[in-house]
Parts: structure tokens; sequence; C-alpha cells
């Protein structure tokens, strides 16, 4: 018999716990194609991968039935499954996208596409949002596992969550110099739907973080969804809600003259080469990402499969779905940026930093002046672009 | 009374706390409040010869922090065996909170890159009265990470004589680590925690925890090395005393040296 605590159904009656969303009922046949495609022959919509839980770092075999059960049951309550997401309330999620992302891959009556995260998104961000869909192995970078709820692209200071338009602006233009692509010819409503899934499934990993800290390290078996509620998503929701305010706004200071911008750029070497600036330590001291820190670089998401042993390693692949994949700083003369190569892009790099990787925020956020002015920052902008030979002014 | 979760300790001072806080009340509500109150201490011990530190590998800004002699900070014993480093906290649920630590309590907690390492190695910081204060002085800039779980995630660049000022909003039940990711042989721990009872061991192992409400209490002991500072008498790490008003002495603690040679990978 289940410890889990079976509230679920009387919050949902109270409207705490969002109702899961309608799934349209999809004709056999073409059930059938439809699963064909994604490689699954002969499933059924009903037999779509569930949630694989987040066992990153743990040893998986240690979790008892009853520790799964517990953070199964309380998952699925909130969230719903892959098929048929779920969303409290206190989430903030908007549904209608939500349910377009979702779910099997199919039309429905009203000749929209559904199932979008499936079709677009899980064959590497995996269904369950952990970076290790069928193809991720053979990535480089990995694909980005968004149950931590951390994002590298930001526009925000401070260490704040992303914005929509952070999102928006990945899924739109994709990753240079990764195998993230351009959805930019999806229709705009495809887009929203996506970005909302992306959310959804942050704030679900952080709940489900939650959950094993609860569940496996404090040994509470019995699951109060409040708690998990207001201990476990909250805090997660608030995050997401006050990253609007932290929103570093920018315009680039026009330079007039090729003179103007090159001796910005100039400028701009100064400030990379300083030693306050530290920028050299990881790029080298010609932007070629050849530094003393380079080859010894991870970020979060590998961090902890540092330094194993070879007789570790097996002990790794227990814990870790991907191996370890070391972290190499950006060589400006390739011209290729992850996070774009605008100007704004790489002022929004340098000011707020890279999240969950060792690239610190440059600029002034609230509480910390930074090692460099915007101003300061513009022209480390233009050197940048200069030594990638895409300053096109 | 709210209905306050594990992390949120907070003050829930009754009428005879109020009025020795503020002065007023009858000498019997001021000694009433003064028995509501006690101290822990106690004492960890390392039983047994420790290992050597290792020297660390200083191979960035050489110039500079090549000069310290930098060793591992991860099992740290005195001369007489005393355990530093050990977070002992609370860890009860709904917690009476001693007045006098409210206003007491210091308005911050400094983090000082020293010596091309973070000094203290070890920190707890209650959440929503202090601010985590981080400075530099070494003459090479530093950097701050830590990414605490439902909290804002911290990578600072902390210029040569500069300072932040950050602050956790959302107490955790375990430290968190801190790295510098310019100089990868830095590391500490900092515990941000939702009521002033959580303590770390000193040189000589030994911690005190002032002013906790009297009564049965649960603890939570948690050390680098072994998270969890799992033994015996200590599932988990866990262990209930009861607090009187004349203050609580823990036997000595002694910790078998086999606990601490956990992997460091995992």
């Amino acid at each position: 018999m289940s410890a889990f605590r079976r509230i679920g159904a009387e919050r949902r009656a109270a409207g705490r716990v969002g109702t899961p969303l309608s799934v349209p009922v999809v004709p056999i046949a073409q059930a059938f194609l439809l699963c064909a495609a994604i490689g699954c022959v002969g499933c059924t919509a009903s037999d779509l991968p569930p949630f694989r839980l987040n066992t990153e770092g743990r040893d998986p075999e240690a979790l008892t039935g009853t520790q799964t059960e517990a953070i199964e049951d309380a998952l699925q309550t909130l969230f719903g499954t892959p098929e048929e997401p779920a969303a409290p309330p206190e989430a903030g999620l908007r549904l209608d996208p939500l349910m377009r992302a979702a779910g099997p891959i199919r039309g429905d009556a009203e000749g929209n596409q559904r199932g979008l995260y499936r079709q677009h998104c899980a064959i590497c961000h995996g269904i369950s949002g952990d970076g290790a869909g069928s193809l991720a192995a053979v990535m480089y970078p990995y694909p980005r596992d968004f149950r931590n709820g951390v994002y590298k692209y930001t526009s925000t200071a401070g260490g704040a969550m992303p914005v929509r338009d952070d999102l928006d602006r990945i899924v739109r233009r994709g990753m240079p110099g990764t195998s993230m692509p351009s959805f930019a010819t999806l229709p705009e409503e495809q887009i929203e739907a996506l970005v909302e899934y992306l959310r959804y499934l942050g704030l679900r990993g952080e709940t489900e973080l939650f959950l094993f800290q609860l569940v496996v390290d404090e040994d509470e078996y019995v699951v109060d969804l409040d708690e998990v509620l207001d201990d476990g998503l909250q805090p997660a929701v608030d995050l997401w809600a006050e990253a609007g305010r932290a929103v570093v706004a920018a315009v680039e200071p026009a330079s007039e003259t090729p003179q103007q911008r090159r001796a910005s750029a100039a400028r701009g070497y100064e400030l990379f080469s300083s030693k306050n600036a530290q920028c050299v330590a990881c790029h080298g001291p010609e932007g070629k990402g050849d530094g003393e820190q380079a080859g010894t670089l991870a970020d979060d998401w590998n961090r902890r499969k540092k330094g194993a042993t070879p007789e570790q390693t097996k002990e790794l692949a227990r814990r870790f779905r991907l191996p370890l994949q070391p972290l190499w700083p950006r060589n400006f003369t390739q011209g290729i940026f992850h996070g774009g190569s605008q100007p704004i892009d790489l002022y929004w790099r340098i000011h707020v930093g890279i999240q969950g990787t060792p690239m610190p925020a440059g600029g002034p956020a609230p509480g910390a002046s930074g090692v460099l002015t915007p101003e300061e920052i513009w022209h480390v902008v233009h050197y940048i672009r200069s030594r990638a030979g895409i300053d096109d002014k | 009374m709210r209905d306050l979760n594990r992390r949120q300790f907070v003050c829930r001072s009754s009428a005879v706390a109020a009025g020795v806080a503020t002065g007023l009340g009858t000498p019997t509500m001021a000694q009433a409040a003064a028995n509501r109150w006690g101290d822990l201490v106690g004492r960890i011990v390392y039983d047994g010869t420790p290992p050597p530190r290792k020297r660390l590998v200083v191979d960035k800004d050489v110039a500079c922090c090549g000069k310290f002699d930098i060793r591992d900070e991860s099992l740290m014993v005195g001369p007489d065996g005393g355990l530093a480093n050990v977070f002992v906290y609370v860890r009860s649920r709904r917690v009476d909170i001693c007045p006098e630590l409210e206003q007491s309590v210091e308005k911050r907690v400094t983090l000082d890159n020293r010596d091309c390492i973070f000094m203290p190695h070890c920190m707890t910081i209650w959440c929503e009265k202090q601010e985590y204060y981080i400075v530099n002085s070494d003459p090479v800039a530093q950097n701050v990470a830590y990414a605490p779980r439902g909290d804002i995630a911290a990578n600072i660049v902390i210029p040569v004589g500069g300072d932040a000022t950050w602050r956790f909003r959302l107490a955790q039940r375990t430290p968190v680590a801190i790295v510098c990711n310019y100089h990868p042989w830095e590391s500490g721990y900092i515990l941000p925690f939702g009521s002033p009872y959580a303590a770390i061991t000193g040189k000589d192992g030994t911690f005190r925890i002032p002013k906790l409400p009297v009564g049965k209490l649960e603890f939570q002991a948690w050390h680098e090395r072994t998270e969890y500072l799992d033994t015996p008498e200590w599932p988990k790490g866990r262990f209930e005393v009861t607090i009187k008003p004349e203050g609580t002495t823990l036997p000595t603690v002694k910790l078998a040296p086999a606990i601490f040679e956990k992997d460091a990978v995992f």
C-alpha cells in the first residue's frame, strides 16, 4: 500500500491542483502512423513513455519502491503525465499552450498541430526534459536538461531566471555551433506553446528535486502536497515571476566612424586583458579559448562527474545518464557564439554571465558593482566581434 | 500558531518573551521567560590520527596564489582531535526563536577571499536577518559561485579591493557548496538557514547554539566529507536532545576515521 497521502483528488475538488488537460482521441490508424514516426511501432498513445525520475547523481538502485512511489505519485498528482499534463494554479502556467505542446504527435479536430514537444524537442531533450534524448549522447554540447530550472542564456542580472523572451529567442534562432536548430519557421502559437512547455518541465523538475530531498534525504514518505507546493514549487515560481525586473536593458552606443569603432575595440582588448576582468584565464590572451583554465572546465550538469578515476567511471555511468563532457571556453576567432553573435547577445553574455557555467557576470547587479561598467562591456563586445571578423560597421 | 514548515523557524514570541524583550512585564514574567531558553554545547572529535592535509595544486594566478601553502580543508582536525567545520543545526519544525537573538544578530556574514582561499571555509547565515557580504583581500580578481536549490544562483566576480552584498531568500536543509571558477582549489560551504539555531564546530571541535527553546529538539549534523554525519548513534546525522534552561552539554562525540573516507567524487 502506498505511503503517499492521496489528497490530490481533494485538492483538485478544492481547485488548488489543476485538472489534467484533456487529450483528443486519436484514431487508431493515425496513432499507428505517428507512433511509427517516432520510433515505437505498434504502440498506442497510452503506451507513450512516462516521465523518468531524476536520479541524476544518485544511486538509482538505492531508491526503495516506497520512495519511488511517493515521488511519482506526488508529481503525477501535481503535474500529470507527458500524455496528460496538469498544472497547479500556483505554477502560473497557461494551460492552452501547454496542451498544444504536450502529448503524442497529432492533429486535433480544428486542424491544430499538437504534441509539439515530442515532434520537435524530445529526440534531443528527452520526454522528461532531462537533456538525455536518444540523440543526446553524440551531441556537443549536450542538450539542456531543463529539470534544474537553469537556462544558460538570459538577459537578466543577478543570477535571475530568464524571461519568456530569452527562451523564445533561443527557440526561434537556435544555438549556432550546437545541435539546437532554429524553429523560426514554426507558427507563432507553436513557439509560444513550446516555450510554455519548457517552463512546465522546469517547474516540474524543480518540484521533483524538492521531492527527492524530502522523501529520500529527509525520509518523509508521507508527502504533504501543500508542503511540496509551498516549499518546492513556489520558490521556483517566485523566481520566474521576478525575472522581468532583472532584465538588463541596453542600447549599443553609436559609433560614428570606423576609427571610433576600432578605438572601442582596442579599449575592449585592454579591458579583456585586465587582471580584474579575468577573461584571459579561460579565453586566452588572444581570445582563442586557450586560457589556463581551458580543459579543466565543466558546467553545472557535468561538474559532479569531474575527477573520477578509471575505477569510478562505471559508478558514474550508473549515476549519470551521460558521461562527463568538458566545457570549452569560446574561441572568438571562430565567429560562432552559442548565445548569438549580435552585439546585444554578447553584451548580455558579459554582463550577466552564462548561467550554470563558470562564465561569471561581469556587469553590475544589485549588490555587486561588477568588474566592468556598461560602457566598458560595449568596448569588450566590439573587441570580441572584431576578433570574430563579424564587426560589420 | 502559523503552520510553518521546517525551514521557516519563525519567532512565535509569547507575551512573556515579548515582555522581557521590551523591558516590560513583572519579575515573575521575566523569570519565566529566562527559563524558556537554554544553550546547547558539544564537542566532536576525530577518533584517530588524521591523514596529513594534502597540498593542493595551485596552477592558476601562480604569481599571486603560488606563494601560499594552500592545503585541503575538507578534514580539519585540531591537535587534540577536535573536528572543525561540522555544521550542527536544529532539524525540528516550528521552533520558537528567542527575541534576544533577533535583536542581537549581526547584520551580515562576511566571506573574504584572502590568500587565495575562502575565509572562513564554513559559515551559516540567517536568511531573513543577515546579508551575505563578500570581499576580496587578494591582489587578483576572485569569483564566488554557488547554486542553492530554489534560490538565485550567484556567479560573481569580485574585483581587487571590491565587494558584493548578496542575499539568500530560501533556507536550505543542507549547506551549499561555494566555488571559485578562477581558482579550482578554493572551496567553501554556507548554510542559509531559517533561524539562528545553526552552528559550526571550531578548531577544537566544540560548538555552541545559544538560547534554544527548552524542551526536546532534533538536530542535524553535517560535514563536507560525509554530508549527513551518519554514525550508529546519529543515523543520518540526526540526534535528539532535551534543552534545559541551565544549558545542555552533549557527551563528547567520537567519530571513527572510516566514515570520512568517502569517495571524493560522490
